[in-house]
């Protein structure tokens, strides 16, 4: 009899150390899944290569870009131009862009330069390390582009991503 | 009496054992939140994960020296690999 009632109390204790690993189970993989990637540095980069996919081809601006010696391009239809879309779900805009476009004569005044989107996000550039990881993540890009009269242009693309929300918790 | 302490016994082993399943719990879930906190995607960690590493903005800059035979190479890329940020 005694035995009995020895073996009931141990079933009930192996039912509670069951739930008590299931339920340690489920908490190791919903801490870990529920925490988001932080892909704000890929998307500011992917950007970056966007935005100078939209410049320049194989090694000359792009024609849409530049034509018989004057820039089409501005900061209205920068985004029209380059097929990009900045709108988000948020209420604040999440994206910014600025190139900057020089001359190899002068490198220190652009002689284009195009901005577009939330001016408020570049202040997060000046602070980018792990310690500040809800600030809006940066990608600077630069490189060299001719035009059809082989003139030399030096162009410095800027991309700031937030996104906070979806990336950081 | 003797039958009462082998029984003290058993419990014991039992509470240890208990204690010891919900600490290794408790240090697997501690483990797992930490190493929630280091994931991150970044273009570097892919770039190593891929054969082909390709920098389609330096291959710009590249077919561009190319085209202008190597024109102010030398303080062009002075200027794009100058950190300003």
């Amino acid at each position: 009899m005694n035995k009995k009632g020895a073996e009931k109390i141990l079933s009930v204790y192996w039912f509670v150390i069951l739930i008590l690993v299931a339920g340690g189970v489920f908490a190791m993989v919903y801490l870990f899944y529920n925490h988001p990637y932080d892909i704000r540095d890929l998307e500011a980069d992917i950007l970056s290569n966007k935005i100078a996919d939209c410049l320049s081809e194989k090694g000359y601006l792009k024609s849409k870009i530049f034509y018989q010696g004057s820039f089409s391009l501005s900061s209205e239809n920068f985004l029209n131009k380059c097929n990009l879309n900045f709108e988000s779900k948020e209420e604040e805009p999440q994206y910014y862009s600025e190139i900057q476009i020089y001359l190899f004569e002068n490198l220190n005044n652009p002689i284009l330069e195009i901005l577009n989107g939330n001016k408020n996000l570049i202040s997060s550039c000046e602070i980018q390390n792990e310690n500040y990881q809800k600030l809006a993540k940066c990608s600077e890009k630069k490189f060299y582009t001719l035009d059809a009269e082989n003139n030399q242009y030096l162009i410095k693309i800027l991309s700031i991503v937030r996104k906070t929300e979806k990336n950081v918790k | 009496m003797l039958n009462k302490k082998a029984q003290i016994g058993e419990t014991l082993t039992w509470i240890i054992a208990t204690l010891i399943i919900i600490g290794v719990l408790v240090l697997f879930i501690y483990s797992s939140s930490l190493l929630a906190k280091t994931k991150s995607l970044n273009i570097l960690e892919l770039k190593m994960d891929s054969s082909e590493e390709v920098n389609w903005v330096e291959a710009k800059t590249s077919f561009a020296h190319i085209k202008s035979n190597n024109l102010n190479k030398e303080i062009i890329d002075n200027w794009i690999n100058k950190n300003e940020k």
